[in-house]
């Protein structure tokens, strides 16, 4: 198989192309998001923030049919609703914060499962869970494009406020800085990301193409600047590689992404000559 | 040093969380550049207090005065030191990346750091003998040498009054021996300290006024009429851990004659 074949041939069908791009602006929007979640220890959470959307994409499809406010909404509420739910939990009863978020997004990720079996449309549960890159529609394409947009806009704008709300949110908020609203934004955010890529990646799968490509960054940098450049960065070329595997071998697409994800991640932890596994060796 | 002028003056505090009192109508005057020790048992307030000045706690009575305005107006005078265990020493951060952040409060969005922003951040990192170890992250310095870099901040802030929560934890002798004269070098330049203080005699020893408290205020003033063995007896005789008053241990446990 030569070079044309390899990298060029399978480009030349639209759903690849159409995939490809939303592979690529999500991994811009996720690689920046994925390193606030693994500075600020998010990383469980958002895990399970993801699985506790589904119910409320489920009744956002159930009720408006593929709408993507709706699902934005329902998305939204789900997500909320999980966080303050597991707040008042570990706040009122004997249940510490983790347990009463782990139950909680367990229920949620139920209820929705058992939403999405009763939705009178094609689409089955992994389509959620998992997504397809090579289903992309003009409109997926265009809410990936947006959001990715947004979601860069939003860094390259308040850059300094997210690095003080992420290493020193005290310190943030001692000099003056708008901490409750980063915080929410963050959120929102975030939820906001794993709405665009539902089709692309799905609920579950999108996590790992935010985080991976983070904590691999993370051992490398010492600069949060950077660490936020090589993460965006291992995060596109990992999404290219994984479409280019999904292709040749046939394999489904967000899973092959995330393999790629892994392999990085992996070598990462391994060879990172300052905090990998080779510097405990010497 | 005359220590007529009072930068910062509680008149009447009162914080409360939810029903149960933090702060129950704390006076006290804060002379102009003195080092002031904030002392009192565990749960006294301490903590409270600091972040009071600061306007995170609404005030139940009384206020908190600036020089003749209220703080909030005043925040780039303001520093405060967050305690150690807070910061995540992972973080990818080098030493020269958080002394800038002193100077991110008073950056417009979109206006990079000027010439200015970075002779002053310079100055900070030389004033704390931080130079050679700029590029370093921080993970890769002592203890004493990474309060140094908290304290850089501050400077390079611009700020004058300096609020530490709890400085001395966690360090070894020498990183103690360190910060005790780097703050008694700044009260001699006329900058403001107020330190949350659990050591009552390192306090006695390296500070100039202490402000004692259990809710209640108990004593404030120079260290030496502040520290007396009443008012020590008084603050700290239904404190929740006896051994947070190291000169008599064992003086408020009750043993049946």
């Amino acid at each position: 198989m030569n070079f044309h074949d390899f990298f060029i041939q399978p480009f030349s069908y639209e759903f690849m192309r159409r995939g490809l791009l939303s592979v690529v602006l999500l991994s811009l929007s996720g690689g920046l998001l994925g390193c606030i979640l693994v500075l600020r220890r998010l990383a469980l959470m958002g895990d399970a923030l993801s699985h506790s959307l589904l119910p409320g994409i489920g009744l956002a499809w159930l009720v408006f049919g593929p709408s993507t406010p709706a699902l934005f909404a329902g998305a939204l509420a789900a997500g909320l609703m999980t966080a303050l739910g597991s707040a008042l939990l570990s706040r009122l009863t004997r249940v510490k914060e983790d347990a009463a978020f782990g139950s909680l997004f367990i229920v949620f990720f139920a209820a929705g499962v058992a939403l999405i079996s009763k939705l009178p449309t094609r689409l089955n549960l992994s389509h959620f869970l998992f997504g397809n890159v090579l289903g992309v529609a003009d409109t997926d394409l265009a809410l990936a494009a947006g959001v990715s947009a947004a979601t860069v806009l939003i860094f390259v704008v308040f850059f300094r406020g997210i690095l003080l709300e992420s290493f020193d949110p005290t310190f943030h908020r001692a000099t003056g800085g708008p901490g409750g609203v980063v915080h929410m934004g963050f959120l929102a955010l975030t939820v906001l990301n794993l709405v665009a890529s539902l089709q692309t990646m799905g609920i579950v799968l999108s996590l790992g193409l935010f985080l991976l490509p983070a904590v691999s960054a993370y051992l490398w940098c010492d600069h949060f600047g950077r660490m936020l450049l090589l993460s965006v960065g291992i995060a596109m070329v990992c999404s290219v590689a994984g479409v280019l595997l999904s292709y040749h071998a046939g394999l489904a697409s967000g899973a092959s992404i995330v393999l790629c994800l892994g392999a990085v991640f992996f070598g990462s932890a391994l060879l990172s000559p300052r905090y990998g596994l080779v510097s405990r060796l010497r | 040093m005359p220590a007529s002028h009072n930068i910062l003056r509680f008149l009447n505090v009162t914080v409360r969380y939810g029903r149960t009192p933090a702060l129950e109508a704390i006076t006290a005057d804060i002379p102009c550049g003195s080092s002031t020790a904030i002392m009192g048992p565990n749960g006294a307030g301490k903590s409270t207090l600091l972040r009071a000045i600061l306007g995170w706690h609404a005030l139940a009575t009384g206020e908190i005065r600036l020089g003749d305005a209220h703080p909030q107006h005043l925040l780039p005078r303001l520093a405060y030191l967050p305690q150690r265990h807070t910061i995540d020493w992972d973080f990818p951060i080098t030493v020269r990346g958080v002394v800038e952040q002193g100077r991110y409060p008073s950056l417009k969005i979109f206006r990079r750091p000027s010439p200015h922003d970075h002779a002053l951040v310079d100055r900070a990192l030389d004033e704390l003998g931080l130079t050679e170890l700029a590029d370093r992250q921080i993970r890769m310095l002592s203890g004493g040498q990474q309060q140094r870099v908290f304290l850089a901040r501050a400077l390079a802030q611009g700020a004058d009054i300096f609020l530490l929560d709890e400085p001395f934890a966690g360090l070894d002798l020498f990183a103690t021996e360190e910060l005790t004269h780097i703050l008694r070098a700044w009260a001699a330049q006329g900058r403001t300290v107020l330190a949350a203080v659990h050591d009552l005699e390192l306090a006695r020893h390296n500070f100039t006024h202490g402000v004692l408290l259990n809710t209640t205020l108990t004593a404030a003033g120079p260290i030496a009429a502040v520290l007396t063995p009443d008012n020590i007896d008084r603050a700290f005789r239904h404190g929740h851990c006896v051994h947070d008053d190291p000169l008599r241990p064992a003086r408020s446990t009750e043993f049946p004659r």
